[in-house]
């Protein structure tokens, strides 16, 4: 990646020690809308909103949760098109995994690739870090249920639940204050639902959130539909 | 560079507050370099694409002064912004679909170039060797199982399918015209798609035009081919439009 001509990293640290691109790149996670995590016993639940500048954008199929392998997901905040790269490369490196092993990549495993590739852009020559963080949700074949975020700067840190993006400390206060270690799937829906609607502008329903789910039982990572969401939003009223 | 707050509007790293400044550069160019409008609409069937043609002097040969391309025979484009860059655009627009159709034996769907495309933006804004491009493109293609679609890329990577959306100078204006009428866009039949599309460029230009003085371009149904209306079938809809207001 890069030209020759810019074969010199444009991450410097500054007199003070600090990497500053890097700073910045967080900043612009923090500028993005909320996405946040849950990690319950028996499965994981990564939800955002879905908002559009327009009522003329046809959003049925435009989507910022996105399985990466059957048993894992990814969600974001920050800058979209530096997101569809690394689900691109996540895909590739999964799929190149399964030639080599006939297994399924492993949660962890993929979020120290795509780890791995987001520091590379804090260090390689003519390239910026990317302006996002990502939520990533999966359960390996050990029946685990496991939630990670994934810096700009290529650090990751394993969660129980989490938010990202903007009006993410108060988020992550309110979930602190609901989290219970022994809480189910249905639970951590319900309290991602609620956790959205704190930051939200007008009314929820299941066309301007996405919710992505995980659970022990099937092991499978899936979107919910629009009437899914809406009666988990009902059940919660 | 502990200094960035120089270089960050130079190429694609990012401001103190996490702000592509190149990026949105890059986006003020493309509205406002070539001082025109560009409005893209899908009804039922049919997509089209609108947008003014100003010809800067009597000598030059009209047709040559175009926004307006075909990517394939089926998949059409109008590109509002600096023109070079759009040609370069379209250049690689049209590479990516012949390679599509050669690799995978069939024609790439407008939504699959309109992500390409994006992807490609993409590349731009995160590489400092090469500036971001500064072209909005407005794809437009009937899919197979989706019927008319638009979709919209832009200098930083974001692409969205739309009922209907605008670009340059009066992209405000044109955006506020048609959200007006969203619930009926989907439905309108090929008539009124490209009518409203052009009644929509007339008001927010505020003037009226004759047929040479715009651009408009159709493609309708699965089969259909993107194509651009000639002067007299363009005189004939404002003509249709004029006694509709009578």
């Amino acid at each position: 990646m890069g030209d020759s001509a810019y074969s010199f990293s444009l991450t410097t640290f500054s007199r003070t020690g600090k990497l500053l691109q890097i700073e910045y790149a967080l900043n612009a996670v923090a500028n993005g809308r909320t996405a946040l995590g849950i990690a319950a016993v028996d499965g994981v639940v990564i939800a955002t909103d879905k908002k559009f500048a327009s009522a003329l954008v046809e959003g049925e199929d435009v989507s910022k949760v996105e399985a990466i392998t059957d048993s894992s997901g990814f969600v974001y905040a920050g800058v979209g098109p530096d997101y569809r790269v690394l689900v691109r490369k996540a895909r590739k490196s999964a799929q190149a995994y399964f030639r080599e092993y006939r297994e399924t990549k492993p949660v962890g495993q993929l979020v120290k690739s795509t780890a791995s590739v987001m520091q590379e852009y804090t260090q390689s020559g003519g390239v910026r870090p990317f302006g996002v963080s990502l939520l990533v949700a999966g359960i390996d074949g050990d029946g685990v249920p496991r939630l990670f975020q994934v810096d700009p700067s290529g650090a990751y840190f394993g969660w129980k639940a989490t938010a990202i993006g903007k009006n993410y400390v108060n988020a992550k206060n309110f979930l602190e204050k609901r989290f219970q270690d022994d809480m189910e799937l249905e639970d951590a829906i319900h309290t991602a639902l609620l956790t959205l609607r704190e930051g939200f502008e007008g009314e929820m329903n299941g066309h301007n959130i996405e919710v992505g789910v995980v659970s022990k039982s099937d092991g499978k990572f899936r979107l919910l539909t629009p009437e899914q969401i809406q009666d988990y939003l009902d059940e919660a009223n | 560079m502990s200094r960035d707050s120089n270089y960050d509007h130079h190429i694609s790293i990012f401001s103190p507050q996490g702000r592509l400044y190149q990026m949105e550069y890059a986006f003020k160019a493309a509205s406002s370099a070539s001082g025109l409008t560009g409005i893209a609409l899908r009804g039922k069937d049919t997509c089209v694409v609108v947008t003014q043609r100003k010809v800067p002097d009597r000598l030059v040969v009209p047709s040559s002064v175009s926004h307006v391309f075909n990517i394939t025979s089926k998949i059409g484009c109008l590109a509002t912004g600096m023109i070079a860059d759009c040609h370069s655009a379209i250049q690689r627009a049209r590479y990516e679909a012949a390679d599509f159709e050669f690799k995978y034996g069939y024609s790439i769907p407008p939504a699959v170039l309109a992500k390409r495309m994006a992807d490609i933006a993409q590349v731009n804004t995160q590489s400092a060797s090469m500036r971001p491009l500064a072209v909005v493109m407005m794809i437009v293609g009937v899919d197979e199982e989706k019927g008319p679609q638009v979709l919209k890329v832009d200098p930083a990577g974001h692409f969205l399918p739309f009922k209907g959306t605008a670009s340059g100078a009066k992209e405000q204006e044109a955006t506020n015209f048609l959200e007006k009428r969203v619930e009926s866009i989907p439905e309108y039949s090929f008539d009124e798609t490209v009518r409203t599309a052009i009644v929509c460029l007339g008001s927010v230009l505020g003037s009226d035009f004759r047929g040479s003085e715009i651009e408009v371009a159709v493609v309708q149904g699965v089969q259909g081919k993107f194509q651009s209306l000639t002067e007299e079938e363009i005189e004939g809809h404002l003509n249709a439009i004029a006694d509709e207001n009578d």
